[in-house]
C-alpha cells in the first residue's frame, strides 16, 4: 500500500491544497458535483480565476471535470487526499515507536525514579 | 505564528515521559542521547550532526541492514526555533552525507515524502514529569500556505473516509 505513493504527485497535492480559495472549492465539491458558475458564486473572483484555481486542482488530481457539453461539472477526487492520509499514517507509526524507546531509554538513564515511587 | 490550528496537522503526537523536561530536551539535541532512540527498529543511527540554534544545521544518518547489503539514508534540515527545555522546531529533507538537499525520488525511495517537512516539539514541565508534543507537518512553515494546507485534511476527512471505506 506504501509502495504505491507517488511522490511527485503528493508534493503537488500539498501545493494544491495551500490555498484558501482551492481549499473552499474542494469542501464545496466534497458536498457534490458543481460547474464553475457554481463554484464561483460565493467568491468575489471572476470566473477565469476560479478556472485558474481549478486548473491546478486538475493537475493535482484532486479534480475531475466532465467533458459533458455546456454543463462541464466538477466532481472531487479523493484519492491524492488519501495518499496524503497514507504519508501521515506512516509518520505516525514511525514517531510512536520512536518514543517507545526513548521511553525505554530513560527508564535506563534514571532507574530510581521506576523503583523509588513507593516508599510512601 | 501560533494559530491554534496544531490538531489539524498532519501527525500530532501527545506523550507524557516520567522525566524532566531537561532531559527529553537533550534527548533531542544531545546526539549521544538522540542516536540511541531516533532510529526505526532494526536501524543505526551513526551520524547525528546538530548545531542547535536558529539558523543551525542539522545531519542525521539512519543505516538500516538490506538484503543487498547496509544501506544509508541521510537527512538534513535547519532549526528554526530553539527555546531550551521548551520548544524546538526544524525542518527535515532527505540529503547526501554532505548536507545536499535530494528529491524523494532520486534517492530511490519507495514510500511517499513530500520534499521538506517540520518537526515541531513541545515540552511542559508538569513537575518531574514531561509532556510532549510533537507535530510533524508536510510543508515547511514560511512557505505559501503552510498554516492551512491540513485544514483542508480535516474538514474533507469524513468524505475520503466514506470514499475510502466503499
Amino acid at each position: 500500500m506504501a509502495l504505491a505513493i507517488d511522490e511527485d504527485r503528493l508534493s503537488e497535492t500539498f501545493a494544491a491544497l495551500a490555498n484558501s480559495t482551492r481549499r473552499a472549492i474542494l469542501a464545496r465539491l466534497a458536498e457534490g458535483e458543481a460547474n464553475v458558475n457554481e463554484l464561483a458564486g460565493p467568491f468575489d473572483m471572476t470566473l477565469p480565476a476560479i478556472s485558474k484555481h481549478l486548473k491546478v486542482l486538475e493537475r493535482a488530481g484532486l479534480v475531475e471535470r466532465s467533458q459533458r457539453a455546456q454543463y462541464r461539472p466538477c466532481t472531487l477526487n479523493p484519492a491524492p487526499l488519501e495518499e496524503i492520509s497514507a504519508w501521515a499514517g506512516q509518520c505516525r507509526a514511525v514517531w510512536e515507536a520512536r518514543f517507545d524507546r526513548m521511553d525505554d531509554y530513560l527508564s535506563k538513564l534514571q532507574p530510581q525514579r521506576r523503583t523509588g515511587e513507593r516508599d510512601d | 505564528m501560533t494559530d491554534g490550528n496544531t490538531s489539524h496537522d498532519a501527525v500530532v503526537i501527545e506523550r507524557s515521559f516520567d522525566a524532566p523536561a531537561d532531559l527529553i530536551w537533550q534527548m533531542w539535541t544531545k546526539p549521544e542521547h538522540f542516536k540511541v532512540w531516533y532510529g526505526p527498529d532494526g536501524a543505526a543511527v551513526p551520524v547525528a550532526k546538530m548545531d542547535v540554534r536558529v539558523g543551525g544545521s542539522r545531519l542525521v544518518c539512519l543505516e538500516m541492514d538490506t538484503p543487498g547489503g547496509p544501506m544509508q539514508m541521510w537527512f538534513t534540515g535547519e532549526y528554526r526555533e530553539v527555546v531550551e527545555n521548551q520548544r524546538l522546531i526544524y525542518t527535515e529533507s532527505m540529503s547526501d552525507e554532505n548536507g545536499n538537499v535530494i528529491s524523494p525520488p532520486d534517492m530511490g525511495m519507495p514510500g511517499g515524502h513530500p520534499a521538506t517537512t517540520e518537526v515541531r516539539i513541545e515540552l511542559e514541565d508538569l513537575g518531574g514529569r514531561t509532556k510532549m508534543v510533537l507535530t510533524h507537518t508536510g510543508i515547511a512553515a514560511g512557505s505559501p500556505g503552510a498554516a492551512g494546507w491540513a485544514m483542508a485534511l480535516s474538514k474533507l476527512a469524513a468524505h475520503v473516509e466514506a470514499q475510502a471505506a466503499r
